[in-house]
């Protein structure tokens, strides 16, 4: 099958001008600026097929925002190539843009002082979407979102879950094809969460949408997205499926242990290098032990492992290959 | 199309929504034409009329200058803060032009301010003082026709310094000196007819005297014929240059938030 997203050695540097401290620097600020380079994107490709719904991850300032906005046009990459939907984004934008839903979960793109269904229907007029179309897309996602009692309210007065699901709305009316979303979730209560992730869930199966979700929150990925991307200083360093990390790490435990002195310890090792059996005979013969837990590896702490280097992905990436 | 049919319908409606500004916008409307109605009465004193100008001209002209430079004031720094949150990004994922949408949902609100400022104004200005009738009904029109020109100049004058803000932290300043020489040299604090003949000859060659002094003086009935169509012409032509060098601030703008990222 085609692809639908194609991102190859995409790099995004961003000039940061230096700002020193004192008058006389400032001065000669003025004439002589000094800039500093932030290696937002670095080297990134992937591809993404139609229909597939791809998670991105990785810590603030990771570059998750960066590739959205040169996926959706917005923004001009340094080097590489980006295709999306037979497009080059950022130089075929005007064409572009009527392919895609973009959503920015830190910006707004609703009217404030417009009661939310006139958002709605100004994205009908510039979206150019038969009336049918509309009405059968509004019924079916306020449904789905449980929109219809704050549908009449001016933005200003929603919350921030229910702004954020005016926010899907408005960038889902016209059906398209491609949609980002980026950070769709931040801020937002459990059941907010809970809403968008289900309405993702159901876009991309009923409608085939394809669709990147990027988020801190491994739940998100976990419960709506097939693939797993995670990103970190502007790098790729890991692109599979969620299951190929957890497999993994099923290997991988940590114990507790509370000594007949009451102290606690936690140790942590590799099944697959040293059996089980033969650790807990080490742990009892070297230390009194009054109790032992085993504790589950949650995929949250899975992923802070990753970013904190205490796992090397590299054997998981050449094991797949 | 329809969409920016719609994007100054909402505005319309949206203004309509605040009731105190509403009521606020008449007040004000009407303060500020009275004021200088006083001023000229006294002025006048009991002359019929200066330099072949009669106190009803000059009314006449404050009555359009001010009633229109009242309704046509809208949010200047709107482009400067979407420039400065970052949310100007969002615009250029919509398959809309951003300028054609500002003109429109500034123009809604103009609309909305004539109607519902200027009009109630003018009846009151009506009450207080007797203003020149129009001289014609073709020269009605051509008014009309006239002052949406005159709103095309002074909105592009006002949008080609908004794009400043792609380069400067703030065009706040800018936007002051420039309200202040549009009062000056559209006639909106002295009527033109009364500038030193030096300073009218310099002014006639700028933008300034097409915003509002070309729509007046058609109203008056001092431009006729050839003569309005040549004013109408001058007119096209200052929105014709004014467009292009808007649409390069504008393009130049993007260009740069889209290759540096803001
Ligand atoms: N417009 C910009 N100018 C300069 N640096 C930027 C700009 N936008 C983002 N950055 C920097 O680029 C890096 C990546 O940012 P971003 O893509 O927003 O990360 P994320 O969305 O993963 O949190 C950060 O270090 C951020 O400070
Ligand atoms: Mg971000």
């Amino acid at each position: 099958m085609e692809n639908m997203i194609e991102v190859r050695d995409v790099k995004k540097y961003y000039k940061i001008a230096k700002r020193e401290k004192g008058m006389a620097a400032a001065a000669g600020n003025l004439f002589n600026r000094k800039y500093e380079t932030k290696r937002a994107v670095d080297d990134i490709s992937f591809s993404i097929k139609k229909g597939e719904i791809v998670g991105f991850i990785g810590p603030n300032g990771a570059g998750k925002s960066t590739t959205v906005k040169i996926l959706s046009g917005i923004l001009y990459p340094d080097a590489g190539e980006v295709k999306v939907g037979g497009f080059i984004p950022y130089k075929q934008r005007k064409q572009y843009v009527k392919n895609i839903g973009v959503v920015f979960g830190q910006k707004s793109q609703l009217n404030w002082d417009l009661p939310l269904i006139e958002s709605f229907e100004l994205m009908k007029f510039i979206y150019k979407i038969p009336q049918k179309k509309y009405e059968e897309n509004l019924r079916l996602f306020s449904k789905l979102l449980d929109m219809e009692e704050f549908i009449n309210q001016p933005v200003r007065q929603l919350s921030l879950g229910q702004r954020m699901r005016g926010d899907i709305v408005a960038s889902l009316l016209h059906s398209p094809e491609i949609v980002f979303l980026d950070e769709p979730t931040i801020g937002l209560d459990v059941v907010a969460k809970e809403r968008i992730r289900e309405f993702v869930r159901y876009m991309n199966e009923t409608e085939r949408t394809t669709i990147i979700f990027t988020t801190h929150d491994m739940q998100d990925i976990e419960k709506v997205c097939d693939r797993l991307i995670i990103i970190d200083k502007g790098k790729k360093i890991y692109d599979g499926s969620i299951e190929e990390i957890k497999n993994r790490y099923a290997n991988i435990k940590t114990i507790e242990l509370l000594l007949e002195d009451g102290r606690k310890e936690t140790k942590t090792f590799d099944v697959s290098k040293t059996p089980m059996s033969v650790v807990m005979e080490s742990l009892f013969s070297e230390k009194n032990i009054k109790d032992i837990t085993l504790c589950e590896s949650e995929i949250d702490s899975i992923i802070r492992d990753i970013y904190e280097g205490r796992v090397i992905l590299d054997d998981l990436e050449a094991e797949r290959n | 199309m329809r969409a920016y049919l719609e994007f100054a319908i909402k505005k319309f409606q949206d203004k309509m929504a605040y009731r105190l500004d509403f009521f606020m916008g008449i007040v004000n409307t009407a303060i500020t034409i009275l004021v200088y109605l006083c001023i000229y009465r006294a002025l006048y004193g009991n002359a019929a009329d200066v330099d072949g100008i009669s106190y009803s001209m000059v009314a006449t002209n404050f009555v359009i200058t001010l009633g229109l430079s009242n309704a046509f004031h809208y949010n200047e720094m709107f482009l400067q803060d979407k420039i400065r949150d970052g949310s100007i990004t969002n615009e250029f994922l919509k398959p809309v032009s951003f300028i054609l949408r500002l003109l429109s949902e500034n123009i809604g609100e103009g609309a909305f301010k004539i109607i519902f400022h200027f009009l109630p104004a003018l009846g009151i200005t009506i009450l207080y003082t007797k203003l020149c009738p129009p001289e014609s009904v073709l020269g009605l029109f051509a008014m009309f026709l006239s002052v949406v020109l005159g709103y095309l100049i002074l909105w592009l004058i006002s949008f080609i310094i908004q794009t400043w803000s792609f380069w400067l932290f703030s065009v706040w300043g800018i936007i002051t000196i420039k309200n202040v020489f549009v009062s000056i040299l559209s006639g909106s604090l002295l009527p033109l007819w009364f500038m030193p003949e030096a300073l009218r000859g310099i002014i006639s060659v700028t933008p300034f005297e097409s915003i509002y002094f070309t729509p007046v003086r058609i109203y008056l009935g001092e431009l006729e014929g050839m003569e309005l169509l040549w004013a109408l012409a001058v007119q096209i032509m200052w929105i014709a240059v004014l467009g292009l060098i808007a649409n390069a601030f504008w393009k130049k703008g993007v260009k740069k938030l889209v290759v540096q990222g803001g």
